[in-house]
Formats: structure tokens, C-alpha cells, sequence
């Protein structure tokens, strides 16, 4: 049994380990992408990191967008669009940013966002009510 | 490049195919020794069915025993194939590197097969590739045709 242990746990250890560079590596990116700006929009508005080979993009992201009703999407194909892609440290797929009406990235998520999550983040991009709020009051 | 329709549950029973087998070797061996000739039997399976799909042992189940049975249902999505062949192709080296240490050294030849298994189960349950992102990185360095 001790080789099956040991086995176990170098197994686990290379699986924290890597969870935890995971962490370190998407702080980086959302530290770094924090605040680029593009050109200022009417309303805070989704950049949405995509490509061919993404299923969950699909699967989950996607109609998680969808969920938000009539808020901009703009989507983006990470490989084809690559130096917008670097600007936003895009190192996974999907990833959304959440762009204030300034221009601003306020909220980078990488992997997959649910809406919930992404309408916080737009409320506070507009510094009002979540759609959720909106709908209930 | 196109999208065409991949259905995800041969995907789901390949992935629980790997974690099944990892686990009667990994758990087996400790009372059974030779069953962890199930590890480097695995890593011909995924091998074979990343270049020739239609010998890939699970998914071959699935589209000839358990999908006509009704056994599990068809889950068709908008996708490619060749990211999830490609993190079955990375699955079946790691596996050969694991068969390489099994004789040698058993606990770094079991610890690679987890690993293996570890993976196939997140894709599994929460539908993170791994090997898919991996696929991503190297199309977006132009390593691989990717899009």
C-alpha cells in the first residue's frame, strides 16, 4: 500500500501546486489587464474572448451571455485577434471583461463566467441596480 | 475552420473510461500486482483513437452499445474535434511516460496515471480541458493550425 500512498500523494501535491499557480497566474493577468482602455462606448458593454476551439465557450459562456439580455457583447477571436487578445493577458478561453462606458476594463474573468457574476459586474460598471434588482423593484 | 457537430457524451464516456480504468489499476494493483498492465494498455487505447477515432475503445462503446440501447443519451454540440483529440493524445503520452516508470519506479509511474485520471475526471465533472487550452496556447503561438 505505501506505493499507492506515496503515488496518492505526489499525485496530490502536483495538483495543488498546480491549482495554486493557477491562482497566482490569474491575479497576474487580472492585475495587469485591470484598467486597459479602448474607445468609450454609450453603455458598459462585454468583451468576450472566444475562438473555434472553445467548448465551453458554447456550452456555458455563451448562454450565460445570453441570459444578460440586451447588454453589448462585443465578441473577439482570441487567435485571430491576438494583439487585442495580449492586451487583456488572455491566457484562457472564455474570458470576459467588463468594460465601463469610458473605455476602461473594470472586471477580468477568466474561464467561465456565469451571469450572475457578470451582471455585478456590469451594475457596478454603471453604478446602479443589477438587472435581478431592476426586474424587483 | 468549420464547426461541426461532436457529440459530448462519447467525450463524457471516454473521459469516465480513463478514470475508471486508472482507478481498477491503481486501486486493483495493491491486491493484484499485474493489473497495472491496465495502465499501459490504456495509453495504446487513447493513442490508437487520437489517429484513428474510429478504433477508439470508449467512444466506440458508446456509439455501438450504450447510445443504441438508449443507455446514454446523444448530447450533439457546435464543436471541433481536434482539441478534445489532441487531450486525448496528451492523456495517452503521459500515459506511456507512466508504463516507462512503472517498473522502475511504481510510485512516480501511479502518480502520472492519476494525474491522468485527475484530469480526465475535472473535464469530467466540471467540462475544464485541459489539453484543449493547451491546444489554444500553441494556436495562438502559431505552433498548431488551431483556427
Amino acid at each position: 500500500m505505501n506505493t499507492q500512498l506515496w503515488a496518492l500523494a505526489a499525485a496530490g501535491t502536483v495538483v495543488l501546486a498546480a491549482a495554486g499557480l493557477e491562482v497566482l497566474r490569474s491575479a497576474r493577468a487580472r492585475r495587469l489587464a485591470a484598467g486597459t482602455t479602448l474607445a468609450a462606448a454609450a453603455e458598459p458593454y462585454i468583451l468576450y474572448f472566444t475562438g473555434d476551439n472553445c467548448t465551453v465557450c458554447r456550452t456555458h459562456q455563451e448562454p450565460a451571455l445570453a441570459k444578460l439580455g440586451s447588454v453589448r457583447v462585443d465578441k473577439v477571436d482570441a487567435v485571430a485577434e491576438r494583439e487585442l487578445a495580449d492586451r487583456f493577458h488572455v491566457y484562457t478561453l472564455p474570458t470576459t471583461v467588463v468594460m465601463t462606458a469610458d473605455g476602461r476594463a473594470l472586471h477580468v474573468n477568466y474561464g467561465y463566467a456565469p451571469a450572475n457574476k457578470l451582471d455585478r459586474q456590469l451594475a457596478e460598471a454603471r453604478g446602479g441596480l443589477t438587472l435581478e434588482q431592476t426586474a424587483t423593484a | 475552420m468549420a464547426l461541426t457537430t461532436v457529440d459530448h457524451s462519447a467525450l463524457k464516456v471516454n473521459q469516465t473510461g480513463i478514470v475508471a480504468t486508472v482507478l481498477v489499476a491503481f486501486i486493483g494493483s495493491y491486491f493484484y500486482r499485474p493489473l497495472l498492465v491496465l495502465i499501459p494498455l490504456l495509453a495504446v487505447v487513447l493513442l490508437v483513437g487520437t489517429f484513428a477515432p474510429q478504433l477508439a475503445l470508449f467512444k466506440q462503446l458508446y456509439f455501438k452499445v450504450l447510445k443504441p440501447r438508449g443507455i446514454v443519451k446523444p448530447r450533439p454540440v457546435q464543436d471541433r474535434p481536434e482539441p478534445h483529440n489532441f487531450a486525448q493524445g496528451l492523456g495517452g503520452v503521459f500515459l506511456v511516460i507512466s508504463s516507462v516508470f512503472l517498473l522502475p519506479v511504481p510510485v512516480i509511474g501511479l502518480a502520472l496515471a492519476l494525474l491522468v485520471a485527475v484530469l480526465a475526471f475535472v473535464n469530467l465533472a466540471f467540462g475544464y480541458c485541459l489539453g484543449c487550452q493547451i491546444y489554444f496556447q500553441l494556436g495562438k503561438r502559431g505552433l498548431i493550425r488551431a483556427s
